[in-house]
C-alpha cells in the first residue's frame, strides 16, 4: 500500500508546477453554473474540465523521458498504475469539493435555491462523469501516450450523450425495471456508485496489463 | 554474493534487429566496459536488464535477484545513469531528493548533500538549470545516497568534455575502491575504458563478440602493418579486418596467428582498433 | 616507492609494475616487511584497472618477491633481493649461451668474444 501512495505523491510532484494552471480551469465552470442557473451544469463542466488535466502526468513524463526513472525505481508496475489512478481520483475529488462549495455560493448569491437533492445528485453525477472520462482516458494514455491518447477523452462524452439520447427515445424507456430505477433516486445513486467502482477496477486492471507489456 | 550481475542467454527480437544470446557476468568490486558500435545492442541490453523491454529469452540476476520475479528487490541495490537527465526539469534539487528518497529505505540525506557539495551542484537550482555534466553527476549523487551496489551507466560521457570524462572515471574508481561495488559502463568512447576497465563485454551487431578480462581482450589481438606486396591471399584470410592504402595496409589479427605475420610490423592493438576493425563487416581483403 | 607507468613503451602495464617493484627491492628502496601500496588504491591513483594491479601483485608473489596477506596487504619478502639476483643470473646465463651459439656460427673465437664483452662493459659504464 505504501508504494502506491509513494507513486501517487511522485505524480503530484510532477504536476506541482502546473497547479496554478489547473486551478484556473476550475473558474470557468463557475461561470457556466451561473449562466445556466444550474448546479448540475456547473458540476458537469467542472468534472469535464478537470478530467482534461489528467494527461499532465503522462505528458510531463514523456517530455523528460522520465519513464526511465520509473524503470529504475524499485516499485512494481501495478503499484505505479494504482498510484496514478489514486492521484487522479484525488484531483477529481478536490475539484468536486471545490465546485460543490463555490457553485452553490454563486448560485445562492444570484438568488437560486438549492435543495439537498440537487446537491447530492449533482455530486453523484459529477463523480460518475469523472469516472466515465478517466476510465477510458488512462488506459488510452498508457497505450498510446499522452498525445494520441487525447482522442480517448472525447469518446466517453460522445458515448454518454448518445446513450442518454437512446434511452429517452427507445422503447426500452418503457420497461418497468428501468422505470423503477429512474424513479428511485436512492437506487440510482447506489447503482452509480457501484458502477463507478466496477469501472475503475476494470480500467486499472487493463492499464496494468498495458504497462506490463509496454516497451519503454 | 560474488557476482553482482549475471546475464545468461539474453535475447530480444525487434523488427530488423536481433539481440542474440548475450551472456556475461560481472563480479563484485570491478568495472566492466560494455562496448560496441552504435546500434549494436548495448542500450537494448541495459534496458532488458532493467526490464524496460520484454526479453524473448534468457535470464538476468542482479545481486542474485531475478530481474523480473524479484524486480523490486533487484532494483533496491541498483543505480542507473543514462546519457540524459531523467528527472522532471522543473524540479528543484530538493524535490529530486524528496521524490527519489521515498523509494529507498536506506537513503542517506547527509551523504546526498555532501555528494552535491563535492560535485559543486547548488541545491537551490532547478534541474533544467544544470549543465549536462552536472545533470549526470546528479543522477550519480542519487545512486550514491542509497548506496547502490551496482551502478549501470549508459553512454554517460557522450556530450561531455574530456575534463568531465576524466572526473567521472575518477569518481568510479573511488566507488569500487572498497571492493563492495561494481560498475557496468556502456560506451562507444572506448578511450575512457582503455586503462580503467577490468572486464570488457563487446557486443557487435546483436551478437556477443567477447566477454572477459580487458588485458586478455587487448592481448588477444595485434595490429600488423606492411607493404602492398606483402599481402598474400592466405594472410588475408587470417585477418579480422583490414585497411588498404596506396602505400601499404594495416590489419587486425589474432595474437595466436601472429607467427605467420612475423615478418611484418607488429604493434599492440587498442580497444578502439579492435572494435573498429571487427566492425567493418563485409570489407574483406580482395 | 616510485611507480611510473608509461602508455607508450609498449610494455604491458602489469609488467611495468613488476619490473619497477623488483628494481625497488634490488636498490633497497623497498625493504623486507614493507607493504606495497594497497591494490585498489594504487589502481585508482594510477588510473589503471584493478585486475592489472592484481595480476602484477599475484605474479610477484608467485615469483617469490612478495606475500599477499588477506586483509593486511602485500608484504615484501626478505629474500627479495636474493631471489632477484638469482633470476637475473639465470637471465645472464641464457643470454650468454645465446651469444656463444651465435659466436660459433659467426666463427668468433673465445678471445674475440671476451674482447667484445670488455668493450661493451666499458660502453655501459660510460652511459
Amino acid at each position: 500500500m505504501s508504494n502506491i501512495w509513494k507513486s501517487a505523491k511522485l505524480d503530484f510532484s510532477l504536476v506541482k508546477p502546473y497547479v496554478k494552471t489547473i486551478c484556473f480551469t476550475m473558474v470557468l465552470p463557475v461561470v457556466f453554473a451561473a449562466i445556466n442557473r444550474s448546479l448540475l451544469t456547473g458540476i458537469s463542466f467542472a468534472m469535464c474540465f478537470i478530467a482534461m488535466t489528467t494527461g499532465y502526468t503522462f505528458s510531463i513524463t514523456e517530455k523528460n523521458s522520465m519513464e526511465r526513472l520509473y524503470g529504475i525505481l524499485p516499485i512494481r508496475k501495478s503499484d505505479m498504475v494504482i498510484g496514478r489512478y489514486i492521484f487522479i481520483i484525488i484531483m477529481g475529488l478536490t475539484a468536486l469539493i471545490f465546485s460543490l462549495i463555490a457553485h452553490p455560493v454563486i448560485l445562492t448569491i444570484l438568488g437560486e435555491s438549492i435543495s439537498i437533492f440537487d446537491y447530492i445528485s449533482a455530486a453523484v453525477t459529477g463523480i460518475f462523469l469523472f469516472a466515465l472520462y478517466t476510465v477510458f482516458q488512462l488506459p488510452g494514455y498508457y497505450r498510446f501516450g499522452s498525445i494520441k491518447g487525447r482522442v480517448f477523452m472525447y469518446i466517453p462524452v460522445a458515448g454518454f450523450l448518445i446513450t442518454l439520447l437512446l434511452i429517452t427515445k427507445s422503447p426500452v424507456g418503457e420497461s418497468k425495471l428501468l422505470f423503477t430505477v429512474i424513479n428511485s433516486p436512492i437506487l440510482l445513486m447506489l447503482l452509480a456508485v457501484i458502477f463507478v467502482i466496477a469501472m475503475y477496477i476494470v480500467s486499472i486492471l487493463v492499464s496494468i496489463k498495458i504497462l506490463k507489456n509496454k516497451e519503454m | 554474493m560474488n557476482d553482482y550481475l549475471e546475464v545468461r542467454n539474453l535475447s530480444k527480437s525487434f523488427e530488423g534487429f536481433q539481440l542474440h544470446n548475450i551472456t556475461f557476468t560481472l563480479p563484485k568490486g570491478y568495472i566492466m566496459g560494455l562496448i560496441g558500435p552504435n546500434g549494436s545492442g548495448k542500450t537494448t541490453t541495459i534496458k532488458l536488464i532493467l526490464n524496460m523491454l520484454k526479453r524473448t529469452s534468457g535470464e538476468v540476476k542482479i545481486l542474485g535477484f531475478d530481474n523480473i520475479a524479484s524486480e523490486q528487490e533487484a532494483k533496491r541495490n541498483l543505480g542507473v545513469v543514462f546519457d540524459s537527465n531523467y528527472f522532471s526539469d522543473e524540479w528543484k534539487i530538493s524535490q529530486v531528493e524528496k521524490s527519489v528518497s521515498a523509494f529507498y529505505e536506506n537513503w542517506n540525506t547527509q551523504k546526498f548533500s555532501e555528494t552535491l557539495k563535492r560535485f559543486h551542484i547548488q541545491p537551490s537550482k532547478k534541474v533544467k538549470e544544470l549543465s549536462k555534466g552536472m545533470q549526470m553527476k546528479l543522477m550519480l549523487a542519487c545512486a550514491f545516497s542509497y548506496d547502490a551496489k551496482l551502478l549501470i551507466l549508459d553512454e554517460p560521457t557522450s556530450g561531455l568534455d574530456p575534463v568531465s570524462r576524466d572526473e567521472l572515471l575518477h569518481i568510479l574508481s573511488e566507488y569500487i575502491e572498497d571492493g563492495e561495488h561494481s560498475v557496468l559502463f556502456s560506451t562507444h568512447i572506448t578511450g575512457d575504458l582503455e586503462r580503467a576497465a577490468d572486464y570488457i563485454t563487446y557486443i557487435s551487431y546483436g551478437e556477443l563478440f567477447f566477454s572477459g578480462g580487458k588485458d586478455e581482450f587487448i592481448d588477444s589481438f595485434r595490429i600488423v602493418k606492411g607493404g602492398c606486396e606483402e599481402l598474400s591471399t592466405d594472410l588475408g584470410k587470417k585477418m579480422l579486418g583490414i585497411r588498404n592504402f596506396s602505400t601499404g595496409f594495416e590489419a587486425l589479427v589474432k595474437t595466436e596467428d601472429l607467427k605467420q605475420f612475423a615478418h611484418l610490423n607488429v604493434e599492440p592493438a587498442t580497444i578502439d582498433d579492435i572494435v573498429v576493425f571487427t566492425s567493418k563487416r563485409g570489407e574483406q581483403y580482395e | 616507492m616510485k611507480l611510473i607507468i608509461s602508455n607508450i613503451s609498449g610494455i604491458p602495464i602489469y609488467e611495468q609494475i613488476k619490473q619497477q617493484v623488483k628494481s625497488a627491492i634490488m636498490s633497497g628502496d623497498l625493504q623486507a616487511d614493507e607493504t606495497l601500496p594497497s591494490l585498489r588504491t594504487l589502481a585508482k591513483e594510477l588510473k589503471i584497472s584493478v585486475l592489472t594491479v592484481t595480476r602484477a601483485y599475484t605474479e610477484l608473489e608467485q615469483e617469490g618477491f612478495v606475500k599477499n596477506i588477506q586483509g593486511r596487504g602485500c608484504f615484501v619478502l626478505g629474500q627479495g633481493s636474493e631471489l632477484l639476483r638469482e633470476q637475473l643470473i639465470c637471465k645472464i646465463e641464457n643470454n650468454l649461451s645465446e651469444a656463444i651459439s651465435a659466436a660459433r656460427v659467426a666463427n668468433l673465437s673465445e678471445e674475440e668474444l671476451h674482447h667484445l664483452l670488455s668493450i661493451l662493459m666499458e660502453e655501459k659504464t660510460d652511459e
